[in-house]
């Protein structure tokens, strides 16, 4: 398998991980170590002052995993740049998975508040994977400012639809200059193993594993889908038929 | 008495604590786990025991928690 590069950095699995909804700290680890990734997101929140003690972080190794903070919650770029800052200031570096998303319903992102946000935050220096609807003008638009990949969502956030966006992923990745990301409403192995074979760069995966049955299962098999779906793209599909094409010889048979 | 604002909620001390650092001991908040504001400024890591904190300061005490 090819490695992924995302602003110069090697990456030898292309699965990304979030950390939300698990059950517990110790299954969240169980399930990013199954999973063999080497990036995991992660939100900033305030801390419960009458709970201070609960700290995630430290279920997660540093040193395997490169933090992805996320800047969730956000509504409007101004609290994104807000929450970027605080991440980098959190973190010490710079890469930031940017998201707004203003109606907590469909959490669908906003595409102009991202891209204003997004302009400033390149400027600054960030390492910017902004989350986006799947529109390849506005994917464009913001590998054109400098963005590291574009991350188009394949369904609402959350809602194991699968790959519901996907013929403008298609677009997206035909245009692309930065790895295409598909995050977001993958539900199962199989919607991981497609957007691999169209030829995105990664996925990224945290309902579907963390609020299944047993997370740490289907970690692994997000692992496998992924590899298959990246060999089968690398490998080069022969393409569709709308007629049987004979596998086995169509001469020598047992009749005069 | 004097007020600091804390995560949105006014809260009251005899004595504010002098510094940031202070204030987090006296929450029982371990430092290295936290990102500090004061009045929209962060506060870099590592100068908690710098930052000078008095009545009436609005603070933010963030951390990371899962997400996706």
């Amino acid at each position: 398998m090819k490695k992924l590069i995302i602003a110069g950095k090697e990456f030898t699995s292309r699965l990304f991980i979030g950390t939300g909804k698990y059950s517990s700290n110790k299954i969240m680890a169980q399930s990013i170590e199954a999973s063999a990734t080497e990036m995991v997101t992660v939100a900033l929140r305030r801390v419960d002052i009458q709970n201070p003690q609960d700290n995630m972080l430290a279920a997660i190794d540093r040193k395997k995993y490169l933090l992805l903070p996320n800047t969730s919650g956000a509504r409007n770029a101004e609290e994104a740049i807000r929450l970027a800052r605080l991440a980098r200031a959190a973190t010490e570096i710079n890469w930031l998975k940017l998201e707004v998303t203003p109606d907590p319903y469909y959490l669908l992102p906003d595409p102009i508040e991202t891209l204003k946000a997004a302009e400033i935050l390149v400027k600054e220096g960030f390492v910017v994977l902004p989350y986006i609807n799947a529109d390849p003008v506005l994917a464009k638009k913001l590998q054109d400012i400098g963005t590291a990949t574009v991350m188009p969502l394949a369904a609402p956030i959350g809602s194991n639809q699968g790959l519901k966006t996907k013929a403008a992923i298609e677009i997206i990745i035909a245009q692309a200059a930065v790895p295409v990301v598909v995050d977001a409403g993958l539900g199962m192995p199989s919607h991981a193993a497609e957007a691999m074979e169209m030829g995105a760069d990664a996925v990224l995966i945290n309902t579907a594993i963390a609020t299944a049955n047993d997370p740490i299962k289907m970690a692994e098999a997000f692992k496998k889908a992924v590899q298959a779906g990246r060999e089968a793209f690398e490998a080069g599909s022969a393409g569709v038929k709308n007629h049987a094409d004979a596998s086995s010889p169509l001469t020598g048979f047992l009749r005069d | 008495m004097a007020i600091l604002k804390i995560n949105g909620e006014n809260k009251t001390f005899e004595n504010v604590p002098s510094t940031m650092k202070a204030l987090l001991e006296f929450l029982n908040v371990d430092d290295a786990t936290v990102v500090a504001e004061v009045n929209g400024q962060i506060i870099p890591r590592g100068s908690f025991d710098k930052t000078p904190l008095q009545d009436g300061h609005s603070i933010e005490l963030i951390r990371f928690v899962g997400g996706g």
